[in-house]
């Protein structure tokens, strides 16, 4: 009985090791939203017959992941919701060069040698139309006493689009913005998410730097808000899809990058309220030449970015 | 190995080792050498304990520190102040419709803990729902300690409940009778004979009550951030997200939670060491209760009040929101709407999926926590073995860990690229994750029962001829089966719905509940998150009923 149950125990390990994995084709990691990697994985699969295999969180659980798998990295194709990680990643030597023939009509500024946009959002006002409250127009409308206490703010910590907004018009008055809607009684909420929630249901009026997409997205299903993008700027993210250097699929992983920047796949990525990254498919929202982008330098503010989220702890407390 | 003579020691010890070495060991070492070797994620053990001071240095730890065993004994008191008295009265009074209280009571451990504070918020906050019924909310108080301890205690109170309704009943009113008849009035018997009797269950569920309310994530992130108030959970899940990612970091903060769950569990042994609790020996015992008499009214209203609070409110809250046409609609008869509901069991999104894959690995881990968990307890109860104490260490080990460091630890020991074969990637890897996350449930269930019965009764057996495999399946199991079954059942409940970890580690391509709750969130479709959610509580409460039913009916286990 000792000897079997023994052998039972070892046979059930050995059976769980030799479950092993199965390789996909092609293994992408991306940052949400959900219903756009499930359709452009189905479109390029019926297109090329090539199996996707999707692991999707937030940029910092993908990353996450990427950190603890380093010894033995499995994803092939990343697309990650903030520009800084091709940067970064570039930095490391980690991403394939790749010029897709499809990216011939994504501005530069939105492809580097390893990376190239997949969508972009920007950033706004989000504002819950039934909320009584004057409709902003600008980011210092928030510091005023209608908005008293009814003001989130995503927390720039935890979103790098945020952090870049709030470094961004932070750097032009060094931190007075912030320090009114402090005064007003504006709040840090958590992630995107968790900030935009409290607006629905009208605990708060408005989101300072809402993601649009999303809100976007809760208008078409008939929420009752709007994002207003202020007319002194307002920071994009682009979104960078890359091939990593380890990756053992990297003939497949480009056709994926060709499928996404498609006719097709960027129509997937206007569908998702997202602007495309090529300038020929149009979208039922916004154009980056429709809004006027907030001017700053992308490395120092990185550079500083302890300083500005330390500042921004100190000003929002926390014990 | 020498046995005590009268158990069969070896095989139970065997399955027990093996299972903790697999489940426990293997990730827990990973996160410590991690913590020690800063680049071991790249394969190399370069500069060790470079990160260790750097971490420990930051001033915000002492804060965190501070306010993470704040928050644990907050819950603990609040979970006690309302489990003790109602277990106490379910275990030695008639109580009308008991086996309705039970389920009612059972409801709120089956709402993941990130989804009632979610529904609480959307009940409390400015023009939240209990603004639109009756006109004032009470936002203040949520976002506060005191919110927080109040969400958080009526998520974990019902451990505390059933495990004193449970230990004060298997002590029975017999040995507080004896007490009666050598003079004692009803109290003092109940202070001194009934309560410390009944100390493994009561304390044994106030630690697990305490690990939780210290490793929990999703409550301290939503309310707690706006009240300023930084726990080492956060802490570590900002380590971890944030780029660039400070895993040595991380895992350094984690093996302090695990230290300070370590410490209360010492205590809690030390507490139980000094003495006998055993109070099943095989004598007859009357199990006829008493009657409420004039503790009636204030009884039932007891039941009713946290009844509501725990469980209703969220629920009706979670209801609201799946039936809602859009969340700035609000109550009204016009935005009612099933879309939500159908959109689940048209399987959008590959809702139907993930109920499949959480419920298949919820069964699993329980069988596989509930194996292990026997076994380890008895070992550490029953046997005189050598090392009896490492095994019982090595289950509470998980207790603490946050769930995020447990998939960094699988990750990191599973994805080596030596390993000829390997878990990861498969649903394999979230099976070992949630049996580390859960497997201290039913150790520390069965460790209680076990410590409550007599070894007179193993002996009699052994005497009488049995070997130590038919005294154990026929004496020992049966008797602490209740204890193993709601145990089990638990970690069914607490798998099926497993966020932080699954949400790390999940294979490519696979979705569980929680997961796909989480997704629904970010994207801010919170309706169908919300329907998922009240169809996966509603499920995970049925299913293990139905089950208890049968086990009933097959005499299995005690009504």
């Amino acid at each position: 009985m000792f000897k079997s149950l023994k052998s039972i125990t070892f046979g059930l390990v050995a059976a769980a090791l030799m479950a092993g994995v199965a390789h996909a084709d092609v293994t992408v990691y991306t940052a949400g939203p959900q219903s756009l990697i499930d359709k452009l994985s189905a479109g390029f699969t019926k297109q090329t017959g090539i199996k996707v295999n999707v692991f999707q969180a937030t940029t910092g659980k993908v990353m996450a992941r990427i950190e603890a798998e380093a010894a033995n990295p499995v994803v092939d194709v990343l697309v990650s919701a903030s520009w800084d990680t091709a940067t970064d990643f570039a930095k490391r030597g980690w991403l394939v060069k790749y010029s897709s023939p499809n990216a011939a009509k994504v501005p530069d500024f939105l492809k580097t040698e390893g990376a190239v946009a997949q969508g972009i959002s920007a950033l706004g006002i989000a504002w819950n139309t039934k909320s009584g409250t004057p409709k902003p127009t600008e980011w210092a409308n928030l510091t005023s006493k209608e908005y008293k206490d009814l003001v989130n703010i995503p927390d720039p910590a935890q979103s790098g689009s945020s952090f870049e907004l709030t470094a961004a018009l932070a750097g032009q008055d060094s931190f007075k913005l912030f320090n009114d809607l402090k005064a007003n009684g504006a709040i840090i909420a958590g992630a995107n998410a968790d900030a935009l929630n409290p607006v629905l249901q009208g605990a708060k009026a408005a989101v300072f730097g809402a993601v649009d997409y999303i809100t976007l997205a809760a208008k078409a299903k008939g929420e009752s808000i709007d994002v207003i993008f202020p007319a002194s700027g307002t920071v994009i993210a682009p979104r960078p899809a890359m091939i990593l250097n380890w990756s053992k699929n990297q003939d497949d992983a480009k056709k994926f990058i060709d499928y996404m920047l498609s006719d097709e796949g960027q129509k997937a990525v206007a569908d998702e309220m997202l602007m495309p990254a090529r300038t020929d498919i149009p979208a039922n929202r916004p154009l980056i030449s429709d809004l006027k982008l907030l001017k700053y330098d992308t490395a120092t503010v990185y550079g500083k970015r302890k300083e500005t989220l330390a500042e921004i702890t100190k000003i929002y407390g926390g014990k | 190995m020498k046995a005590n003579g009268i158990g069969g020691a070896a095989p139970a010890a065997w399955l027990a080792i093996a299972g903790l070495i697999l489940v426990v060991a293997i990730p827990f070492i990973a996160v410590v050498l991690q913590g020690i070797f800063p680049n071991l994620g790249q394969g190399s053990f370069a500069g060790p304990f470079s990160s260790l001071f750097s971490t420990l240095a930051d001033s915000a730890l002492i804060g965190m520190a501070g306010n993470t065993l704040l928050l644990g004994f907050c819950v603990v008191l609040a979970s006690a102040v309302v489990a003790v008295p109602l277990g106490v009265f379910r275990a030695l009074y008639r109580i009308p419709y008991a086996p309705f209280w039970d389920v009612v009571l059972l409801v709120p451990f089956m709402i993941p803990p990130y989804i009632a504070t979610l529904g609480w918020i959307m009940t409390l906050q400015p023009r939240g729902y209990l603004q639109q019924l009756v006109g004032f909310n009470l936002a203040p108080f949520l976002f506060s300690l005191f919110g927080m301890t109040l969400v958080m205690a009526f998520n974990t109170f019902p451990v505390v409940y059933f495990a004193v309704s449970r230990t004060v009943e298997a002590v029975g009113s017999r040995y507080a009778d004896v007490g009666r008849v050598f003079g004692a009035t009803p109290a003092r018997a109940f202070w001194r004979i009934t309560l410390p009797l009944s100390a493994p269950g009561l304390a044994a569920s106030l630690m697990l009550v305490f690990a939780a309310a210290i490793e929990e994530y999703g409550t301290p992130a939503a309310l707690g951030r706006r009240a300023g108030f930084q726990v080492l959970v956060t802490g570590i899940d900002l380590r971890i997200t944030d780029w660039p990612i400070d895993l040595p970091g991380a895992a350094i903060l984690s093996l302090l939670l695990v230290g300070m769950s370590l410490v209360t569990f010492l205590l809690q042994r030390w507490i139980l060491a000094r003495r006998s609790y055993q109070t099943v020996g095989g004598k007859p015992s009357a199990k006829d209760k008493r009657p409420l008499g004039a503790l009636k009214v204030p009884v039932m209203i007891a039941f009713s009040v946290v009844a509501f609070l725990a469980t209703g409110v969220p629920l009706l809250a979670i209801l609201a929101t799946a039936l809602s046409r859009t969340i700035s609609g609000g109550l009204a008869l016009g935005n009612l709407s099933l879309n939500n509901f159908i959109a689940v069991f048209s399987n959008s999104a590959g809702a139907v999926g993930a109920l499949v894959n959480s419920f298949s690995l919820g069964v699993a881990t329980a069988l596989i926590t509930g194996l292990i968990g026997v076994t380890a307890a008895y070992t550490v109860v029953k046997t005189r073995m050598r090392g009896r104490m490492t095994i019982d260490i090595m289950t509470i080990l998980p207790n603490a860990l946050p769930g995020i460091v447990v998939a960094v630890g699988l990750i990191l020991a599973w994805n080596m690229p030596w390993l000829p074969a390997t878990p990861y990637n498969t649903a394999f890897i979230l099976l070992l994750a949630y049996c580390c996350i859960l497997l201290p449930q039913p150790v520390r269930y069965t460790t209680a029962a076990f410590q409550q019965i007599g070894d007179n009764l193993e002996a009699a057996a052994r005497v009488f001829g049995a070997s130590s495999i038919t005294a154990f399946r026929r004496i020992l199991l049966p008797l602490v089966f209740p204890s193993l079954a709601s145990a089990m059942l638990l970690v069914f409940a607490l798998a099926s719905r497993e966020l932080v970890a699954s949400v790390v580690v999940a294979p490519v391509g696979m979705q569980t509940i929680a997961t796909f709750i989480w997704r629904q969130f970010e994207q801010g479709s919170i309706g169908l998150g919300m329907a998922m959610a009240f169809i996966a509580i509603v499920i995970t409460t049925l299913l293990p009923l139905l089950l208890l039913t049968l086990l009933r009916r097959s005499g299995l286990v005690a009504e």
